[in-house]
C-alpha cells in the first residue's frame, strides 16, 4: 500500500513519484497535485489536446494506489447518468415477488385508508439505499479509502450539469431527496476536471477549483517525456525529433501535433530502425503526426528546411 | 489577516484579474501551507489558486514579479545599507584622495573597507553635489555633531529597515495608492518627503552649513548626501506604487472617457484601446446572455407530448412533460451606411456585432453608400479589422442614397426577413434630397420582428436639412441616437434581452 502522506509531503517528492510512474512533469503540475491533496480542492486542468491532462489524473491514482473513477462528459449528460438512479427493474421485480406478502399484510384491512396506513408502517423500503444505483459521482463519495475522481472533458457537458457539480466540488456531498444528504466517507476524493476549452467554464465552477493550465512542454521536458515513454530510442534521434515537432508547432496548422503524437512518432521511427531524421523519412511518416491532409500539404514545402533545422543543432 | 497577501490581491484586482473573497481565503490557506520562503513554490501555488484563465495567468506572472521584487528589496537591509554607506564613504575617500584626510576619514575608510569604490550610483551622487563638496573638501573628515531633527537622526542611524518603514508610513499618510497618472509622481515624491519631515531637515542643513563649528559643517555635508539618497529611495517607492496601483486606474480613467466620447472624434491612436474595450463589453454581454437559450415554463403541462411519451406505460401517466420555450438566437440584419460621415460609427457597430458571434451567430451585414452589397462573407473570411477596412473601401465612395440602398436590400433578402429577424439600420438618414423609398422600409417593418434605426447625429440635428428621419421613424420600432460606445452597448444589450 502506498504511503500517501509520505509521497505528498513535498512538491519535489510528488514530482519524483510521478516520474517513477513515467509521468514527467514540470514543478507547476506537481504543485497542483500537492495543493489538491493538502487543501482538498478539485483541480480544473486546461490545455491543448494531448498534453497529458487525463494522464495526470490516471497517474495520480496509480501513484497513490487509489481507485480511479472516471466520468466522461458529453452533451446531454444528466443526473441519472452521473449521480444516481433508482433501480426501476429491481423495484418492479420485488413488488411482483412480494405481492403475496403484500396481500398478507393487507389482509383484513378495512377500506383504503387502513391499507395505506399499514403500508406506511413498512417505510420507504423501495426507496432505500438497496435500490439506489450509484453512478460515478456518488460512487466516488462512497469509496471507503478515498479515490481519484476524473471528470473528463467537462466543457462538453451542458450548463445544467456544471451546476450539478457545484455541490459535490465544494462540500463533497450530494443531496438525494428520498434518502437525504450523502457525505463523503472518511477521505474525500481527489477530483480532477479536464477541459479542452471548447467553451468557457462558468465562473462558479472555476471559483471552486484550482486552475492548472498545461501548455506544450519545452524541448528539454519533452525529451525527458519521450525518454520515459520510449526508452529504447537513440538519444540523437530523440533530440532531433523533438526539435522537429517544436518547429512544427510554430507553424500555422489546423491541428498541431501533441505529446501523444510525438510519442507515437518516436515509436514509429523506432520500428523503422531509423537512427536519424531525413526529409524522406519524415515525409513518409508524416501521417503519424499530422492528422489533416490540409496540414500535410501545407507542411510539405517546408519539410526540408524544418528537417535541416532539427538535425543541425 | 495576512496584509502582504491582501495587498498583493489588491494589485492583482487592479490588473483586471477577478478574484472573489472565497479565492482570497483559498490563497490564505495556500500561503499557510507553502509559506513565503520559497519564491518559486509560492508563485506556482498562487498561480493555481488565483488566476483562472490563460490571460489572467499572464497578467498574474507580471504582477507577481513586480510585487515581490519590491518585497525582496525591502527585506534586504544589509546589502542596501552597505550600498548606502559606500555612497557616503565614496565621498569620504574622495576627500581623502585630496590629501586632506583626517583621522576620521581613515576610520570611515576602514569601516567600509569592503565597499566597491566607483559604482555608478556613488559617482552620480558625488557628481550631483560637487559644488557642496568643493566647500566641504576643505573641512576634511572628522568628528561630526549629532543631528537635531528627527529625520536627520533616522538617516544617520542608517538602519535600512527603519527607513523603509518610515517611507511606507509616509506613503500611507499621503495616500500614495491614489496616484493616477504618471505626472503625479513628482508631487507624491515631494509629499512623502514632506511627511517624513523634509522641511525640518532642510532647515537644519541650512543652519549647520552656516555654522562656524567645523563638525557641524561636516554634518551638513553628510546630511545633504543622506537626504539625496533618501529622495532617490522615495522616488523608487513611488514608482512602484504607481506600477501597482495607478497604471490600471489611469487606464480605467481613459477607458471611461472613451466610452462616452463621440466615436467620430476618436483619434487613430485610441483605436487599439477601443478595440479591447469593445471586446470586453462584448464579452460581458455574452456572459450575460449565453445562458438564456432554454426557458422552461414550469407548471404548464404539455398534454400531447405527455400522452405520447406515456404510451409505453400503457397510458398510465408516469412521465410528465412540461411546456418549454426554446429561445431562438436573434437573426440580425445590420445595414450600415459607410459613407464618409458615418463610417467611423459603422466600423464600431460591425466590430461589436461580430464580437458577439457566440450569442449572435446569425448576423448578416450589408454596407452601402449608394449601392448596397452584402459583406457577411468578408467577415467570415478575414479578421474583423480587415473586413471592415475592405468593406469601407469597396462601398464607401459615392454619395449616400438611402432609397437605392433600401431597394437593393429588398431585392437581396426580403424573403429572409421574417418574424424572427431584427433589422438594424445605421445611418444619418441624410439622403441628398433623393427619393426616400419609405414604402420599402414599411414593408420591412411589417415583416420583421423589429426595425431599429441608429442615428449617430444628436437628436437636435435630426430633421434638419436633407435628413429624412421624420419620414423613416414611423416605420421603425425603435429610433436611437448612437454616437458613443456606451450607447452602442446599451442598444445591443437591449437587442439581446428583447429576444430572450
Amino acid at each position: 500500500m502506498a504511503d500517501v502522506p509520505q509521497i505528498a509531503a513535498s512538491v519535489a517528492s510528488l514530482q519524483q513519484h510521478l516520474e517513477a510512474h513515467r509521468y514527467i512533469c514540470s514543478a507547476q503540475i506537481a504543485t497542483a497535485v500537492y495543493l489538491a491533496y493538502h487543501l482538498r480542492k478539485p483541480v480544473l486542468i486546461e490545455g491543448p489536446p494531448g498534453v497529458g491532462k487525463t494522464e495526470l489524473a490516471k497517474t495520480t491514482a496509480e501513484m497513490f494506489e487509489l481507485p480511479l473513477i472516471r466520468l466522461q462528459c458529453y452533451e446531454g449528460l444528466d443526473e441519472a447518468k452521473a449521480l444516481y438512479e433508482w433501480k426501476y427493474g429491481k423495484q418492479l421485480l420485488y413488488t411482483q415477488v412480494l405481492k403475496q406478502t403484500l396481500d398478507e399484510v393487507l389482509q383484513g384491512a378495512k377500506g383504503f385508508a387502513e391499507s395505506v396506513k399499514r403500508l406506511h408502517e413498512f417505510g420507504d423500503i423501495f426507496f432505500s439505499a438497496e435500490f439506489l444505483e450509484a453512478r460515478p459521482l456518488l460512487k466516488a463519495l462512497q469509496e471507503e479509502r478515498g479515490c481519484v475522481l476524473l471528470i473528463d472533458e467537462v466543457d462538453k457537458s451542458d450548463h445544467e450539469f456544471e451546476s450539478l457539480l457545484l455541490e459535490i466540488l465544494s462540500d463533497y456531498q450530494v443531496s438525494i431527496p428520498e434518502i437525504g444528504t450523502v457525505r463523503a466517507r472518511r477521505e474525500p476524493p481527489l477530483v480532477f476536471l479536464t477541459s479542452n476549452n471548447t467553451r468557457e467554464i462558468s465562473d462558479a465552477l472555476k471559483r471552486r477549483c484550482l486552475h492548472l493550465y498545461i501548455p506544450f512542454p519545452d524541448i528539454e521536458l519533452e525529451q525527458r517525456i519521450i525518454n520515459a515513454r520510449v526508452p529504447s530510442i537513440p538519444p540523437q534521434l530523440r533530440s532531433q525529433l523533438v526539435r522537429f515537432i517544436h518547429g512544427l508547432r510554430d507553424l500555422d496548422l489546423k491541428k498541431v501535433p501533441s505529446i501523444s503524437e510525438t510519442i507515437d512518432w518516436a515509436r514509429t521511427l523506432l520500428l523503422l530502425h531509423a537512427d536519424r531524421l531525413d526529409a524522406e523519412l519524415v515525409s513518409n511518416t508524416m501521417n503519424v503526426i499530422l492528422k489533416f491532409q490540409e496540414d500535410i500539404d501545407n507542411v510539405q514545402p517546408e519539410l526540408r528546411s524544418l528537417t535541416e533545422q532539427a538535425t543541425k543543432g | 489577516m495576512d496584509q502582504l497577501l491582501t495587498q498583493f490581491i489588491g494589485a492583482l484586482r487592479n490588473a483586471d484579474i477577478r478574484i472573489s473573497t472565497a479565492e482570497t481565503l483559498d490563497a490564505l490557506s495556500t500561503v499557510e501551507l507553502v509559506g513565503y520562503s520559497d519564491r518559486r513554490l509560492l508563485k506556482d501555488s498562487l498561480s493555481l489558486v488565483l488566476p483562472k484563465t490563460l490571460d489572467e495567468k499572464a497578467a498574474f506572472d507580471t504582477c507577481f514579479d513586480q510585487f515581490f521584487s519590491f518585497g525582496e528589496r525591502l527585506s534586504r537591509p544589509p546589502g542596501a545599507s552597505m550600498d548606502f554607506d559606500a555612497a557616503l564613504s565614496g565621498d569620504a575617500a574622495g576627500q581623502a584622495g585630496n590629501g586632506q584626510a583626517g583621522a576620521g576619514g581613515d576610520a570611515q575608510d576602514q569601516r567600509t573597507g569592503n565597499a566597491r569604490p566607483g559604482a555608478p550610483r556613488q559617482q552620480s551622487n558625488t557628481a550631483g553635489t560637487t559644488e557642496r563638496d568643493a566647500g566641504a573638501a576643505a573641512l576634511g573628515g572628522g568628528e561630526m555633531s549629532d543631528p537635531q531633527s528627527q529625520l536627520g537622526q533616522l538617516l544617520v542611524r542608517g538602519n535600512q529597515m527603519e527607513i523603509t518603514i518610515a517611507i511606507n508610513a509616509a506613503g500611507r499618510q499621503v495616500n500614495v495608492h491614489e496616484i493616477e497618472v504618471f505626472t503625479q509622481k513628482g508631487v507624491y515624491t515631494r509629499r512623502i518627503m514632506d511627511a517624513m519631515g523634509h522641511v525640518e531637515l532642510q532647515q537644519e542643513i541650512a543652519r549647520l552649513t552656516d555654522s562656524a563649528a567645523i563638525p557641524e559643517r561636516r554634518r551638513a555635508v553628510d546630511l545633504t548626501h543622506r537626504r539625496d539618497w533618501l529622495r532617490e529611495r522615495v522616488r523608487d517607492y513611488v514608482e512602484h506604487q504607481f506600477l501597482l496601483h495607478a497604471d490600471v486606474t489611469g487606464r480605467r480613467l481613459r477607458e471611461d472617457l472613451l466610452r462616452d466620447v463621440r466615436l467620430s472624434a476618436l483619434e487613430q491612436r485610441h483605436h487599439r484601446m477601443l478595440q479591447d474595450l469593445v471586446l470586453r463589453m462584448a464579452r460581458r454581454l455574452i456572459s450575460e446572455h449565453s445562458r438564456r437559450r432554454k426557458v422552461f415554463r414550469r407548471g404548464q403541462l404539455h398534454v400531447p407530448r405527455t400522452l405520447r411519451r406515456n404510451m409505453k406505460y400503457d397510458d398510465a401517466v408516469f412521465d410528465l412533460q412540461w411546456k418549454s420555450v426554446k429561445v431562438d438566437r436573434p437573426k440580425v440584419f445590420a445595414v450600415c451606411d459607410v459613407s464618409g460621415s458615418v463610417s467611423a460609427y459603422a466600423r464600431f457597430m460591425l466590430m461589436f456585432l461580430y464580437s458577439l458571434d457566440e450569442v449572435l451567430p446569425k448576423v448578416r451585414s450589408f454596407a452601402f453608400s449608394s449601392d448596397l452589397g452584402e459583406v457577411s462573407e468578408l467577415f467570415a473570411r478575414t479578421s474583423v479589422d480587415e473586413a471592415i477596412a475592405i468593406a469601407l473601401k469597396q462601398y464607401g465612395s459615392g454619395s449616400t442614397d438611402y432609397g437605392q440602398a433600401l431597394a437593393d436590400f429588398r431585392r437581396l433578402c426580403l424573403d429572409e426577413v421574417d418574424k424572427r429577424a431584427t433589422v438594424i439600420i445605421l445611418g444619418d438618414a441624410r439622403n441628398n434630397y433623393g427619393d426616400a423609398r419609405t414604402d420599402v422600409l414599411k414593408e420591412l417593418y411589417d415583416r420583421s420582428k423589429r426595425v431599429i434605426w441608429l442615428n449617430p447625429e444628436p437628436r437636435t440635428m435630426w430633421n434638419t436639412g436633407d435628413s429624412e428621419m421624420r419620414h423613416y421613424s414611423p416605420y421603425c420600432h425603435q429610433v436611437e441616437e448612437c454616437s458613443t460606445l456606451a450607447h452602442l452597448e446599451r442598444i445591443v444589450g437591449r437587442l439581446l434581452r428583447a429576444v430572450a
